[in-house]
């Protein structure tokens, strides 16, 4: 990695410190959401042990590790990038000797750091105070968890930053933001777990990359996915890891020429 | 008694005519307008799935069924359809105090409230209201009920209400930019998004929660005291009444705290 | 009693201060400290009707605070203040109704509808009734030259155009007050030229007052015959611009062609007090002097008994000039308020 993406990623981590309140602020949306999720389920479970194959305690695990993932590349980094190219600076940016996909990528990560501390402290909060909550089986598997999860932060981006260079046709980055969110969250098993998808929609989600956001790593942390079956779980992260990675450098190449042939 | 209602009828019109040319506006970015009625119709839809999934494994949660928690849910979503559409414009006032707009705002003789409110226009909001109104509809056809003349007429009330208290409350968290003084101010993002407690059935939560949003953040009284109202739930048809109270008790707190902002405002400059 | 009355004007803002860093963002965290920093220090100013004020001042001293609290957006620490007998941020709307305020930096326009709908909503705002409008807006759109752009919305437009534009938002309900806060900044010569010819037919013909905060010289010779100063909050100076001339830039320097060289010159020169040549060549001569002590006639009398002139020129000191060695600090004008003014 080169020095000026490092410097990047240094200074967005600073800056999300500085805006540190609003970024824990935010974050207490997603905590209402799977707040809202978790007494959802709870009533549900109140009359059955088990539903498509889930227990209350696989579901409050569930909501937890969807919950992780919600808190990771939040809206700040979404709309940092679209706003780049609602506001023209994008103009700029090609100004300059780097590459925007990798810098975008190094401003995210930065602020992910940020975001990923944050939650891993609520996480270790909710843990310990709510000692029910099951955990990964074995230290291999808090690795393997730990792995997956890393890898499907990037493929979160590779789909936002995607989106958000369909704001180079739009004027206002929230309607992009909106759809890219809206198929996410249910394609991803962030709304509800993909087993519980009527067989057609499950197959089509495990042939997406979206199941690499939330499905993925949920599986390896619930033990659904042990031995060879993780790692065939990370290898299927990485594949559309790459992919979104060469697809965004394809979406770029073409989408660019709005600005250096039509002038923005 | 009559000039208060003079300046009515003048703010009203002059409100009809800057959402008027807002309007015209936002129907020349024609892909922006596609997009943002079909992203919000799209998320509504999404939410619907999950519930028909959800559904599709048990019947009742706590005593409701499908379709009265589709009437809740879609409630949200209504009220939030007219907030966006009308009132888009409480988004803005973080903008406007933080870039100085607010003071041509206050160079103008037409009341501060009618030009933040004016502001904007949000057409996903017409998405939010087709598939809201549509949902709402479907559920109303769903469950048994007996419609009177009264009955009806309350529940247009409701709706009323339920889009006062909607708007009052983003109006009132967005006023917290006199305040929060940077541009990444979070504060009415999070009171909005308590909204999400309000799409279920108000009895699966800890008391905690429940007084959250039926006292503090009163979403409750938009979805689930209007759903128990038309659903005739026992118990809590007079709880309904309230809602009118409760939208006027919101919007009072929504203008005095326009109020107090202004004069912070207006003593420190920007 | 004057148009705007302001008597011991003050604004006091309390500022955080704030330490650079991590550290200094937890330290502010649990220990919030602030200064006061007086913007607008007990100012005194009285305008009459139909005057054009400019009121000028380095970047930071205060005249966007004072406008601000004459518009009655800004409540002031202490010291009163009345427009039109109205005290302006008591009663702002009625205040509003009078003036009209243009901000260079920003437009008041509707960003993404057509300028003409522009005007007739804020027709509609400022209730004119239909034949005022129709008066003012025929007047607006023959001086400013509206209807080249009028049906373009604001976003679309040059920024010559939205300044005219937003000239014309301010002056459409025949306002009394203008505040015109940098004008022409960023303009190119014959827009500011445009502008400035019609705030001046404005200001004579409706009889307007408008007071003017700009760093652009142009437009206070143009315009202004009276000129505030403001430095650190407080006036430094307040009078007429040809006075501030006159008292300040006294010096004056006379140019002579020489049709002959004239080698003489200097030491003839040394003869009259208050005169140094400041340049001599061939042909021409240079005289620097202070016109207090005597005039450019008895000098250029004097010249033409030693020399053979064919033409000479006088060089006034620029206000540019002069201001700026105020702002410098090296002309304190403070000593002349209250004085002569």
């Amino acid at each position: 990695m080169k020095a000026k993406y490092l410097s990047l990623a240094s200074r967005s981590m600073q800056n999300s410190l500085a805006y540190r309140v609003s970024f824990i602020v935010n974050m207490s949306a997603s905590v209402f959401y799977i707040l809202a999720m978790f007494f959802l389920w709870r009533a549900i479970y109140a009359h059955r042990t088990s539903l498509a194959g889930y227990s209350w305690n696989d579901m409050k695990a569930y909501l937890l590790v969807s919950f992780l993932s919600s808190t990771m590349l939040s809206w700040y980094s979404e709309s940092r990038m679209s706003s780049r190219i609602l506001d023209g600076s994008v103009a700029m940016e090609l100004l300059k000797p780097i590459d925007f996909q990798a810098a975008r990528l190094a401003e995210t990560a930065g602020t992910t750091v940020f975001e990923g501390g944050v939650s891993a402290v609520l996480v270790t909060i909710v843990l310990i105070v709510y000692a029910g909550v099951m955990t990964p089986h074995s230290p291999a598997a808090w690795i393997a968890f730990i792995l997956s999860f890393a890898v499907s932060v990037l493929i979160k981006f590779g789909v936002v930053y995607i989106s958000s260079l369909f704001c180079f046709w739009t004027s206002s980055g929230f309607g992009v933001a909106w759809a890219r969110a809206a198929i996410t969250n249910l394609l991803s098993g962030a709304l509800i777990p993909l087993a519980f998808f009527p067989p057609w929609l499950r197959a089509t989600a495990y042939f997406l990359p979206f199941q690499g956001i939330v499905n993925a790593p949920a599986s390896i942390y619930l033990g659904q996915a042990t031995g060879a079956a993780v790692w065939g779980t990370l290898l299927v992260q990485v594949f559309w890891c790459v992919v979104l990675w060469f697809l965004g450098r394809f979406v770029w190449r073409f989408a660019v020429r709005k600005v250096t042939i039509f002038g923005g | 008694m009559r000039l208060i209602l003079r300046a009515w009828r003048r703010n009203a019109y002059l409100y009809r005519r800057i959402m008027g040319q807002n309007l015209r506006a936002a129907l020349e970015y024609q892909s922006d307008f596609l997009l943002s009625v079909g992203s919000a119709m799209l998320t509504q839809v999404l939410g619907l799935v999950f519930l028909g999934v959800v559904f599709s494994r048990i019947p009742t949660i706590n005593g409701w069924g499908f379709w009265q928690i589709v009437f809740i849910y879609a409630s949200i979503f209504l009220t939030e359809g007219f907030a966006s559409l009308f009132f888009e414009g409480t988004w803005r006032i973080g903008y406007f105090v933080n870039h100085g707009e607010l003071d041509r705002i206050l160079l103008r003789p037409l009341s501060p409230a009618v030009q933040l409110l004016s502001s904007a226009i949000g057409m996903n909001g017409i998405g939010n209201l087709l598939v809201g109104g549509v949902m709402i509809g479907e559920s109303l056809t769903h469950v048994h009920m007996v419609w009177t003349p009264g009955k009806i007429l309350f529940s247009v009330i409701l709706l009323l209400s339920g889009i006062v208290i909607r708007t009052s409350i983003n109006f009132a968290s967005n006023c917290s930019a006199f305040w929060v003084k940077n541009a990444g101010n979070a504060v009415p993002f999070m009171v909005h998004s308590i909204s999400e407690f309000a799409k279920y059935p108000l009895t699966i939560y800890a008391p905690a929660l429940q007084a959250l949003v039926g006292i503090v953040v009163p979403y409750a009284f938009i979805g689930y005291v209007p759903a128990g109202y038309v659903f005739s739930t026992s118990g809590m048809a007079w709880i309904a009444v309230l809602c009118p109270l409760v939208a006027l008790y919101c919007a009072a707190v929504a203008g005095l705290i326009l109020r107090t902002g202004l004069r912070q405002y207006e003593s420190t400059g920007n | 009693m004057s148009l705007i009355e302001v008597r011991a004007l003050t604004k006091t803002y309390r500022q955080a201060v704030r330490q650079p860093g991590l550290r200094g963002a937890f330290r502010h965290l649990v220990h919030q400290r602030y200064t006061e920093r007086v913007a607008v220090d007990h100012i005194d100013m009285s305008i009459e009707r139909g005057e054009t004020v400019a009121y000028v001042g380095p970047n930071g001293a205060g005249k966007s605070t004072t406008i601000k609290m004459l518009t009655g957006i800004l409540v002031p620490t202490s010291g009163e203040i009345t427009v039109d007998g109205i005290v302006p941020h008591k009663r702002r709307m009625e205040n509003a109704r009078r003036i009209g305020v243009v901000f260079g930096q920003r437009t008041q326009l509707w960003w993404d509808i057509p300028v003409i709908e522009t005007l007739s909503l804020l027709r509609d705002i400022h209730e004119m009734p239909a034949q005022e409008y129709r008066k003012n807006l025929d007047f607006l759109t023959e001086l400013l030259g509206l209807d080249e752009f009028m049906h373009l919305t604001a976003r679309r437009i040059s920024l010559g155009q939205r300044m005219r534009a937003d000239l014309a938002a301010a002056f459409l309900h025949s306002p009394a007050i203008v505040y015109l806060d940098e004008p022409t900044i960023g303009l190119d010569i014959a827009v500011k030229e445009r502008i400035r010819g019609f705030i001046k037919q404005v200001n004579r013909e409706l009889g307007t007052t408008v007071m003017l905060t700009t760093h652009d010289l142009g437009d206070i010779q143009d315009l202004c015959r009276r000129i505030v100063i403001i430095d650190h909050g407080r006036i430094i100076f307040d009078g007429a611009l040809a006075e501030m001339t006159d008292a300040f830039a006294r010096e004056r320097v006379l140019h002579f062609q020489l049709r002959t060289p004239c080698p003489t010159a200097e030491q003839e020169l040394q003869r009259i007090p208050n005169v140094t040549v400041s340049g001599l060549s061939d042909t021409e001569l240079s005289v620097r002097f202070d016109r207090a002590f005597i005039s450019a006639r008895d000098i250029t009398g004097a010249i033409m008994q030693i020399a053979d002139v064919s033409d000479f020129r006088i060089d006034e000191p620029s206000i540019d000039h002069v201001i700026k060695r105020v702002y410098d600090g090296t002309l304190n004008l403070a000593v002349r308020k209250g004085g002569g003014a």
